[in-house]
């Protein structure tokens, strides 16, 4: 049986390459696939959570799904998002959209 | 729509990805095979490795790689990776939804994205200044939850298979109403990314 460790320092791997890559992109829609990736992440640690300490209720799996469903809602959004920002402005460049910056 | 040269970009993708993976690949797998052999692993855990090395090698490809195309691409890698992990907790609902929504919608979406920006003038990003601070930060947030992680025990108990039937039940019956808010936030969602990106002449024309 594998133990648990196992996917929880995968889980934080993949989250800390996830947050790695939010950081340093600067197309807004590279940094969506970052987010992906932490999301991803997280959603690996509820459904070991889920599988080896609540077997009998796995209440980490029913997570897991709204985790997705709220993933796709935000690409959804964000990108939409992009392309008003693209057509406005012609850049997908997240440091490039500095109108709020005082 | 001659611009877009998505194709001939996917086919040297594909076999260029083919030959490092194998080359990375196979080494591995001959270790592991040999300590399968040896009884120091178990067939579950040998996947377990492949799929965890697939998945770290695929994510730091969507993270580190210049051509916006093929990070997204390795975004689907990723995803098959954490289906097969799915598979390997036991969930396999899961793994389905995991290769329908990442594998298929999420990473269409994104590629329409990159699409309608500027992948087809410029598929090559450079990556902000702020890159060595990024690395340090990742690298320390991830050795806090690898060390937090694997400091702790946990009294793991039994796992089972998860029927489809009792998770349907679950997700119905007592997680019924976080279920409906759920599929209000899709709607929304959607309706508002509509809104968001419709052109101003439409709007000018209904108006």
């Amino acid at each position: 049986m594998i133990p648990l460790e196992n996917f929880l320092v995968l889980s934080g791997i993949l989250f800390a390459i996830g947050f790695y890559g939010v950081l340093a992109r600067r197309s807004a829609i590279l940094i969506l696939v970052s987010v992906e990736l932490m999301l991803a992440a997280v959603s690996i640690n509820f459904v070991a959570f889920a599988s080896y300490l609540d077997p009998d209720f796995f209440t980490g799996i029913i997570f897991s799904i709204f985790v997705i469903v709220v993933a796709a809602a935000e690409v959804g959004l964000a990108l939409g998002i992009v392309l008003r920002a693209y057509r406005e402005r012609a850049t997908a460049n997240v440091d490039e959209a500095n109108n709020l910056k005082w | 729509m001659q611009r877009i040269a998505l194709p001939s970009q996917i086919d040297r993708v594909i076999v260029g990805g083919s030959l490092v993976a194998g080359a990375v690949l196979v080494p591995v797998l001959v270790v592991l095979i040999a300590l399968l052999g040896a009884d120091r692993i178990s067939g579950p855990e040998l996947v377990w490795w492949l799929l965890a090395l697939i998945i770290v090698a695929a994510a730091l490809g969507a993270v580190l790689l210049r051509n916006v195309v093929r990070a997204a691409l390795c975004l689907v890698i990723v995803a098959l990776g954490i289906a097969g992990m799915f598979l390997l907790l036991a969930s396999e609902f899961l793994a389905l939804v995991q290769v329908l929504v990442y594998g298929g919608g999420v990473t269409i979406l994104l590629l329409f994205g990159l699409m309608l920006t500027n992948a087809q003038d410029d598929p090559v990003v450079q990556d902000g200044s702020q890159k060595p601070f990024a690395f340090g930060v990742g690298i320390a947030l991830g050795a806090v939850i690898v060390i937090a992680m694997t400091d702790a025990t946990w009294n793991t108990g039994t796992r089972s298979v998860v029927a489809f039937r009792a998770l349907g039940d679950r997700l119905y019956r007592d997680f019924g109403v976080p279920f409906e808010v759920a599929s209000l936030v899709l709607l929304v969602a959607l309706v508002g990314a509509i809104a968001i990106s419709r052109r101003d002449r439409d709007e000018e024309e209904v108006a």
